[in-house]
């Protein structure tokens, strides 16, 4: 991920560690929902062999990528305060 | 991204209970029990070496060299085989000499009288099966690649795909002799190359 950024002035130490663990365990989540629906959506669930095969490989791609465009426009009109339409 | 799950995705959910712990959790679980390991992400080499294997055209012509191998090792043990058995005048050899003259010229006249004429017969048929050798190349080539880009577009793992392709492949195949054997070729691969799918399923 990203390098760490400093510590903006005005905020103390427990609470820069408070956001980073917030911002962690957001990250965490995160990560663990989109593997998990992702997984749900593309990889039919009888196994016929243990890697993935190229339409699971491109499903996946497309996956990630439109959750990933998604959560980037939730998180963005949530910031910026607008009531949900 | 998405190579980190594809690693991610074929480890947690074989300690499917595990759910509940972050996935991101690179410090590791060590505090459970000795058999969850701590997740390792792919490095760099790892992730390039796979998306070789994710390009079309690497995945064909590899696919298409390999038939050329196979298809050639199958024709020289034949051909070998054919010669030596049948001038002992063993049956299997008779038998293979016949299945691959079958196999390349239908159009032949098999004149079977005489042990030396068959020897002939199938010395020939062993030097024409070197160029046939070059058409299945090709057709797995062609089959391999209308494959993978088949399914790359759909993004599904189907029997449809296999289907298609052979289509495709009996297609190009048979185009030379216009629309109907293109069509009637067309037909005939892809039901070939679904029962073989559905054969090799059943097996594994």
């Amino acid at each position: 991920m990203a390098a760490p950024s400093p510590i903006p002035a005005g905020i103390s130490k427990e609470q820069a560690f408070s956001m980073a663990q917030t911002e962690m365990e957001y990250r965490v989540e995160l990560f663990n929902k989109l593997a998990q629906t992702c997984f749900v959506k593309c990889v039919d669930k009888r196994y016929k062999e243990a890697e993935l095969n190229m339409g699971e490989n491109s499903c996946i791609d497309r996956c990630v990528s439109k959750y990933w465009q998604v959560n980037g426009m939730v998180g963005q009109l949530l910031s910026a305060g607008k009531p949900p339409q | 991204m998405t190579l980190i799950l594809i690693l991610l995705l074929s480890t947690p959910l074989k300690m499917a209970d595990a759910n509940a712990e972050p996935a991101a959790g690179s410090s590791g679980s060590n505090e459970t029990a000795s058999q969850i390991e701590p997740i390792r992400m792919p490095t760099i080499e790892e992730m390039r070496a796979q998306e070789v294997w994710n390009n079309c055209a690497v995945k064909s012509v590899a696919s298409g060299v390999m038939d050329y191998k196979k298809f050639r090792l199958i024709v020289a043990h034949f051909r070998h085989k054919a010669t030596d058995v049948l001038l002992a005048g063993g049956g299997l050899g008779l038998m293979m000499g016949l299945f691959l003259g079958a196999l390349d010229n239908p159009i032949t006249n098999d004149t079977m009288t005489g042990r030396q004429q068959f020897v002939f017969t199938a010395k020939q048929m062993g030097s024409r099966s070197w160029s046939s050798c070059k058409t299945f190349a090709v057709m797995g080539l062609v089959f391999s690649a209308a494959e993978c880009i088949i399914e790359k577009a759909r993004a599904k793992h189907d029997t449809t795909n296999t289907a298609f392709a052979g289509c495709v492949t009996g297609g190009s195949m048979s185009a030379r002799g216009g629309p109907k054997a293109a069509c009637i070729g067309c037909a005939g691969f892809a039901t070939f190359s679904v029962l073989i799918e559905k054969f090799f399923d059943r097996h594994t």
